[in-house]
């Protein structure tokens, strides 16, 4: 790590900039705002998964003290857009599509009196026949969701994913719930498989799976009406986003829309504009500030939770542990509206090991369901699992070592991902090498009962353009602005980019995160792309700004810019230390001279044209009790390949986020309906979302094989360190008691069922 | 999340309580901790028009040991009893079962007398209450009367208390040599509460034992004893191949729930898993 050596700021451990207004409760989230003349706005969401709405009957609510408006449909701006997406499903028209779709919103001058106004509501339905199961929902007896074909006009807000190619659909089919097809096709498969000395064929599933963020979605709307503008401040990923899908819904200019990102509390995918539309909507009938935040409750029934996935995969290999061929067809459960991950599950599924002979089909089948949405590496974890618990399972049957046979058979840089297309630089192996140099892989015993997993994952990392403008005021401070939005702390590692560039303490910087109209454009925080991609225009802004510093300081001093050096905040001429001033002074100077450059300001842009995939690998020691089947974490190994960690402690906290969602999959969480579409696990009580109880310690190894785009040799970070952990678990749980569990999470009942299936 | 409108009244003495239970009948509810309660009114699944709030009241505090009798005030917090130096010396099962209730925030606002008269069919107490014996205090406008753990609980959410009345005191006995008890729960994942709990009470004597009172929770729609596995341990030496044995038949005669969470097959398998656990743990106790 000697590239360390080379910074003061960058690559040493720095809190986070704004823990302790979070840690302390003083930070403000949108569920806090108050504006004057504020309505509180309560949806009522439809208890059935499919039904017809015969008749709303509003009298009793408008009844209630205090409601000034029940809303349906009809009544909003919204009224004439086709529905063909979460979002644009503001309100039910006259058929609700999934338990939980929003039919009325009832506005009050207070939570308590919208509460009962919402009670008060008397809708009637006529059930439908609902399409729950995504296996059954593809047979011809199933009825066709969208018979006529997804209503047209759409956008999709959460496509902000991994920069790869996501395969291609097959054109023009019959009506069906099948919506769309990837395939990835390369070699002989069948060919492969007859020569192959092993073969093994298992099917995995992976439940839906909620985001678990603790700040349920929150929207506040501030009508202009004689301005004809709107804004709304919302719990969001992407402000610019959210803007244009209300302004396209609402039919208003997008110049008319603001878009105010405030502090998120958790989004992992989730905040790409749900409720946005709505809230807006509503504020614009009722001509009113309106603020909703939906209930736990709520937000399990009516957002974007990650599909749920069957895997059928088969491997074939030679004795010597060469992968011959891998097969494969996963089959994901979109929910009422697309939601099309499957391109980038079969790329990572048939991505991390060496293969000339792959077929992989993925097929995005439509239920009566919340529409599916981005959970943190879509796709990865439900693939990793997969494949890793197949490769786990070729090392035990060929009497390998697993770290050995994935040194062995793992990509490199130029190998193939299941799509075909080539890997860049990667550090799998640099991982796998670090597992193996650990003191947790070197000293590692099996007591009774307990037993070791090892996984790989990976993510290929997103990337997009941004700006940013860089300022140093006669206060001393210097100030950077952006749009991107801070999810995950990357305002903290962002300052110290600029605190590098400028050679002054990170302390002094202040980072201000615009809206739509007083921000840098940024990409939505997601794909892990955010320090990938903003660092790049923080640095061209910084160092715009360090030019202007050194002329203006060099005009002042009459000595040549060359000749100057900043350092800890003030600017000298070499070798006169009595010639040096403060970058404060320099902007004072600069803020009151006629003529020369005018006041410190500099932006910069930047766009990257790579993305910089992070791989991980992860090792994980369980417990297995016999007689209950309750498997218990003991230790944790996480191994990451970062690039360059700008800000280490960032990363651990990534890392250990990750490590604790992984866990989540692997042992703990599944949104259950049943053949009703009813949401069985609709709060925390049934929703098992793990705690701090049941996290076991975690070491976590930066591997810095540096990008050779990224800032500084960054990569992507955010996304990886969830996608081994449900792999690693099973392979543990298989290493300690024999059972192979190929459905998640391993609950307990699960295990058990597996131990005696086995015996 | 937000209740109905209610009444709130905090009444400062038993008497008012009843009193005022009386005067508002089925329109009132008792709170005392309110973790059961709330969240059933925020649910809308409960919308009382009074609350009466026995927190405060005095007389419902207090743990103390009569004879051989260890009383614990019925709104007594399950944090104040598990850090009760008293429990834990006269009755360690009830200390070491309210411990582990929810987390601290449950532990602090929940009571001994709200969780043994709401009856959850998860609760933890009830099944320790059965195992060890004992009874609750109860009081309404007329006096006092006590009922015995064995005929506390009827069907699932439902008790034997009248209308009317009010626990304000939860009788067990003290433990003596010999004897020993223990609690054994699976924890469904989320809500904490027993998939399957079970309790187990014994007395060893002469190597023997003597005495033995097990219960299960959570598996079913109340809490229940089970005299098959009491009656195979009774006289034996209360080892692991007598133990065993004696939970062959655990869970044996009982109604069972099933759910996503765990399958009517798996609390079956359950109780015998965990009543050996209880009894093991029990007997150990009673032989320390």
């Amino acid at each position: 790590m000697t590239a360390k050596k080379e910074y003061k700021s960058l690559g040493k451990r720095h809190k986070i900039i704004d823990g302790p207004e979070k840690l302390s409760g003083s930070a403000q989230y949108t569920g806090d705002m108050r504006l004057p003349g504020m309505l509180y706005g309560r949806p009522v969401l439809s208890p059935y998964a499919h039904a017809k709405i015969t008749c709303i009957d509003r009298t009793a609510a408008m009844a209630v003290p205090g409601v000034v408006a029940v809303l349906t449909a009809a009544d909003l701006p919204t009224k004439d857009r086709p529905v063909n997406s979460r979002g644009s499903a503001v309100l039910a028209h006259d058929v609700v599509l999934f338990r939980g779709h929003p039919v009325v919103v009832v506005v009050a001058t207070s939570e308590a009196a919208a509460k009962d106004g919402a009670d008060a509501v008397l809708i009637d339905y006529e059930p439908l026949p609902v399409v729950a199961d995504m296996e059954s929902a593809t047979l011809p007896s199933a009825p066709v969701i969208w018979p006529n074909g997804l209503p047209k006009d759409g956008m999709d807000l959460t496509a902000a994913h991994a920069a790869v190619d996501k395969g291609a659909d097959e054109g023009h089919r019959e009506p069906s719930n099948l919506h769309e097809e990837t395939k990835f096709n390369r070699g002989d498969v069948d060919a492969a498989i007859k020569n192959a000395d092993i073969v093994i064929t298992r099917r995995y599933t992976t439940p839906i799976v909620h985001q678990g963020y603790l700040e349920p979605h929150a929207v506040v709307a501030d009508p202009h009406m004689m301005r004809g503008e709107l804004t709304v401040y919302t719990s969001t990923q992407g402000q610019f986003g959210v803007r244009d899908e209300i302004a396209r819904l609402l039919s208003m200019p997008k110049s008319k829309v603001r878009v105010v990102p405030m502090v998120v509390g958790g989004a992992f995918g989730a905040k790409y504009g749900i409720l946005d539309p709505l809230v807006a909507a509503v504020a614009w009938a009722v001509r009113r500030p309106v603020k909703m935040v939906l209930t736990r409750s709520e937000d399990f029934l009516s957002t974007t939770p990650t599909p749920a996935t069957i895997i059928d995969l088969t491997i074939a290999a030679k004795k010597d542990g060469t992968l011959l061929a891998l097969d494969a067809v996963a089959t994901l459960d979109n929910g009422v509206f697309p939601f099309t991950i499957g391109g980038i599950l079969g790329i990572l599924l048939g991505g991390y090991y060496k293969c000339d002979n792959v077929r992989i089909l993925c097929r995005e089948v439509l239920t009566h369901k919340p529409q599916g949405g981005a959970y943190r590496a879509p796709g990865a974890p439900s693939a990793t699992f997969a494949i890793e618990s197949s490769i786990d399972e070729l090392a035990i049957q060929l009497g390998r070592d697993p770290l050995e046979l994935r040194m062995q058979i793992g990509v490199d840089e130029g190998d193939r991902m299941g799509n075909g297309d080539k890997w860049p630089n990667i550090g799998l192996k640099a991982c796998l090498m670090a597992v193996q140099n650990h003191e947790m892989w070197k000293t590692r015993t099996t007591e009774a009962n307990t037993g070791w997993g090892l996984a790989v994952g990976g993510w290929p990392c997103g990337m997009s353009p941004a700006a940013s403008v860089c300022r140093v005021d006669s206060d001393g401070a210097v100030r950077i602005h952006v749009g991107s939005v801070d999810i995950s702390g990357v305002n903290s590692s962002l300052v110290l980019v600029a605190a590098e560039i400028l050679d002054i303490s990170p302390d002094r910087i202040q980072l201000i995160q615009g809206d739509t109209l007083t921000g840098q454009r940024a990409g939505p925080s997601g794909g892990s792309q955010t320090t990938y991609s903003v660092s790049g225009a923080v640095a061209a802004a910084a160092t715009a700004v360090r030019t202007k510093l050194l002329e203006t300081a060099a005009d002042h001093f009459e000595a040549s810019p060359a000749d100057l050096e900043l350092v800890n905040g003030v600017v000298s001429v070499k070798g006169f230390p009595d010639k040096a001033m403060e970058i404060g002074a320099i902007a004072e100077l600069a803020e009151n001279k006629s003529g020369g450059n005018g006041p410190i300001v500099g932006e910069g842009t930047s766009a990257v044209s790579e993305n910089a995939p992070g791989f991980v690998a992860h090792l994980a020691k369980v417990h297995v009790d016999p007689d209950t089947g309750h498997v218990t974490p003991l230790r944790y190994l996480a191994v990451q390949d970062v690039g360059f960690a700008l800000n280490p402690m960032l990363v651990e906290g990534q890392i250990h986020g990750g490590v604790a969602q992984g866990l989540g999959w692997a042992l703990h969480e599944a949104m259950i309906y049943d053949e009703y579409g009813q949401l069985l696990t609709a709060s925390f009580m049934d929703y098992d979302l793990p705690g701090f109880e049941v996290m076991p310690d975690i070491d976590v190894v930066l591997v810095e094989n540096k990008s050779p785009f990224g800032p500084f040799g960054a990569r992507g970070i955010g996304e990886p360190p969830i996608t081994a952990g449900a792999a690693a678990v099973a392979n543990a749980v298989r290493n300690a008691v024999g059972a192979r569990v190929t459905d998640l999470p391993l609950r307990a009942e699960r295990v058990w069922r597996a131990l005696h299936d086995s015996k | 999340m937000i209740p109905a409108a209610f009444e709130y009244v905090k009444a400062s003495s038993v008497a008012q309580a009843i009193a005022l239970l009386n005067q508002h009948g089925e329109d009132a509810k008792v709170i005392a901790g309110g973790h059961s309660l709330l969240p059933a009114m925020k649910l809308r699944l409960s919308q009382p028009a009074v609350l009466i709030d026995i927190a405060a009241v005095a007389e419902l505090k207090g743990i103390k040991i009569n004879g051989g009798t260890l009383t614990i005030g019925a709104g007594e917090t399950y944090h104040a009893i598990a850090t009760s130096s008293t429990v834990k010396n006269a009755c360690p099962v009830i200390a070491a079962c309210t411990g582990q209730i929810g987390d601290i925030q449950v532990r602090n606002a929940g009571t001994i007398g709200g969780a043994l008269a709401h009856a959850d069919p998860a609760a933890d107490l009830t099944a320790v209450f059965l195992a060890i014996g004992g009874t609750v205090t109860v009081q309404n406008a007329g006096g006092t009367r006590t009922i015995a753990a064995d005929d506390m609980f009827v069907s699932m959410l439902m008790t034997s208390l009248e209308s009317g009345e009010l626990i304000t005191a939860v009788n067990v006995p003290v433990m003596s040599k010999g004897q020993g008890a223990s609690y054994a729960k699976l924890k469904h994942p989320a809500s904490r509460y027993a998939i399957v709990g079970v309790a187990a009470s014994v007395t060893v004597a002469n190597g023997v034992v003597s005495a033995c009172r097990v219960a299960v929770t959570g598996a079913g729609p109340q809490a229940v004893r089970q005299p098959s596995v009491e009656k195979a341990l009774m006289g034996t030496a209360g080892d692991a191949a007598a133990i065993k044995a004696a939970c062959a038949s655990a869970g044996a005669d009982m109604e069972y729930l099933g759910d996503i969470h765990a399958s009517e097959d798996y609390r079956r398998a359950m109780v015998k898993v965990y009543a050996a656990r209880a009894l093991t743990d029990a007997i150990a106790a009673a032989r320390a």
